[in-house]
């Protein structure tokens, strides 16, 4: 077909213009949504709407700061809590496995990574009971490389929980938090460079499927009363292995 | 007294205002953290960010319940998209205020209902005042000094359209002018403002 079988899109002679509308929100309605709907396919486009977006903030921070009424922050944990939309669980399930593999081929450059993980993974006993499963979380610091593997094996009934790249700050400890949906964090001890097994808490095991793992800073030991009180320095969510 | 003093010690060192780093830093990690599923991040990010986001949106929606309702939505989608922030891309801040303003100028247009017309002057002056200093002070002090460039009616357009939401039909009322007029204004008024800036 000839290039003009189609009609260029209405930004095709002034891009720049057109991503300088978006920002400032005056686009037609038809306009902005197909603008929108091109945002997502197209580098170019984004890197234009982010500069202007960079180059108006200072007037947008000319609003004045105003409190939300408590309402808001629980509606927000309660559509948060059950994942709402299936699809965006399932896209973050696969950023984690994409991770896990990603990891996988990183870790055949290092050696000493890679003779830990194969010895985690070859080593690390199947459950005696064929079909109960294991879980898996893949701790990072959001998308870098993994600094913990927490594996969570029911049939055992252990917690395991493997150091990787955790990096503790002098004079304080790292401790391993679960969140199981709607609860407060519950403490699973500290990370040391060992690999520690620890019995499956009771509430851990019915709602394993989707409960969160965390690591924060804490002062030495741990932190004070069982609640953390630190920086999340790493968080990911169980796998079925 | 120690107005005077922030205003020197923040404006002091001129060419480096490096003061809103740590926090963009804290931002950053935070939405790194929410982009793992961390609902204790999400909640960090809501008390660091929320006050400043819900300003933003009811400049633009007046009416606080739907103010409050699309920063709920503004949430959620941090929650389902902050895998997508690319901090190389530009500061946290500027992220989070571009959703909140989105999603208030979606909402304003899908609404339909009559502005209520009360444009506040003076955001412009705002951007002068140093007490509300937490952004870049160069950037502000730059987008201050070339907005003052542009054309008095091209830069009301620009200003009332982004703080306010004003879409150009309801500036070509204000301004009883036709709406291609407005367009023109919109893109000349972006033009020289980008002119300037780069060439600061």
């Amino acid at each position: 077909m000839s290039e003009g079988a189609f009609p260029p899109p209405f930004w095709a002679e002034d891009p720049d213009g057109a991503a300088g509308e978006y920002v400032l929100g005056t686009l037609t309605p038809s306009e902005r949504a197909a603008f929108a709907r091109a945002l997502e396919q197209d580098p170019a486009l984004r890197a234009a709407v982010m500069a202007w977006e960079r180059r108006l903030a200072p007037l947008a921070a000319t609003a004045p700061a105003v409190a939300p009424g408590p309402q808001v922050w629980e509606a927000i944990e309660a559509r948060i809590a059950t994942p709402p939309v299936a699809e965006a669980a399932d896209l973050r399930v696969r950023r984690l496995e994409r991770g896990l593999r990603r990891w996988r081929f990183a870790a055949g450059g290092a050696a000493a990574l890679a003779a830990g993980l194969a010895l985690w993974i070859v080593a690390a006993p199947r459950p005696a009971t064929v079909g109960t499963p294991q879980y898996l979380a893949v701790v990072d610091r959001g998308g870098s490389l993994p600094a913990l593997i927490v594996r969570v094996d029911l049939a055992s009934g252990v917690v395991q929980v493997r150091s990787l790249t955790a990096e503790t700050p002098p004079d304080r400890s790292l401790e391993l938090w679960y969140i199981n949906e709607g609860a407060a964090p519950r403490s699973l001890g500290l990370v040391t460079e060992a690999t520690e097994t620890i019995p499956v808490p009771a509430d851990l095991r019915d709602g394993v499927a989707r409960a969160t793992f965390a690591v924060t800073v804490e002062p030495k030991g741990g932190a004070p009363g069982g609640k953390a009180t630190g920086p999340v320095v790493y968080s990911g969510r169980l796998i079925r292995d | 007294m120690s107005p005077q003093n922030e205003q020197d010690r923040s404006g002091g060192g001129g060419s480096v205002p490096d003061g809103g780093a740590p926090a963009d830093a804290e931002l950053a990690r935070l939405i790194g953290a929410v982009a793992a599923g961390d609902r204790a991040a999400l909640r960090a990010l809501y008390d660091a960010a929320a006050p400043k986001l819900l300003g933003i949106i009811l400049r633009i929606l007046q009416d606080r319940s739907a103010a409050e309702d699309a920063l709920q939505e503004v949430f959620v989608r941090i929650w389902q998209r902050a895998g997508t922030y690319d901090p190389q891309a530009g500061p946290p801040l500027v992220w989070l205020g571009a959703i909140a303003r989105h999603k208030a100028i979606d909402r304003l247009r899908q609404d339909k209902a009559a502005r209520l017309t009360q444009a506040e002057e003076g955001w412009i002056e705002r951007l002068a005042d140093a007490s509300d200093g937490e952004t870049d002070l160069a950037r502000r002090d730059a987008l201050a000094h070339c907005l003052d460039t542009v054309d008095a009616a091209q830069r009301d357009c620009l200003v009332l359209a982004y703080c306010e939401g004003w879409s150009r039909e309801e500036l070509a009322a204000r301004y009883d002018r036709p709406v291609n007029t407005i367009k023109t204004w919109l893109r000349r008024g972006l033009l020289s403002l980008r002119g300037c800036l780069e060439a600061a």
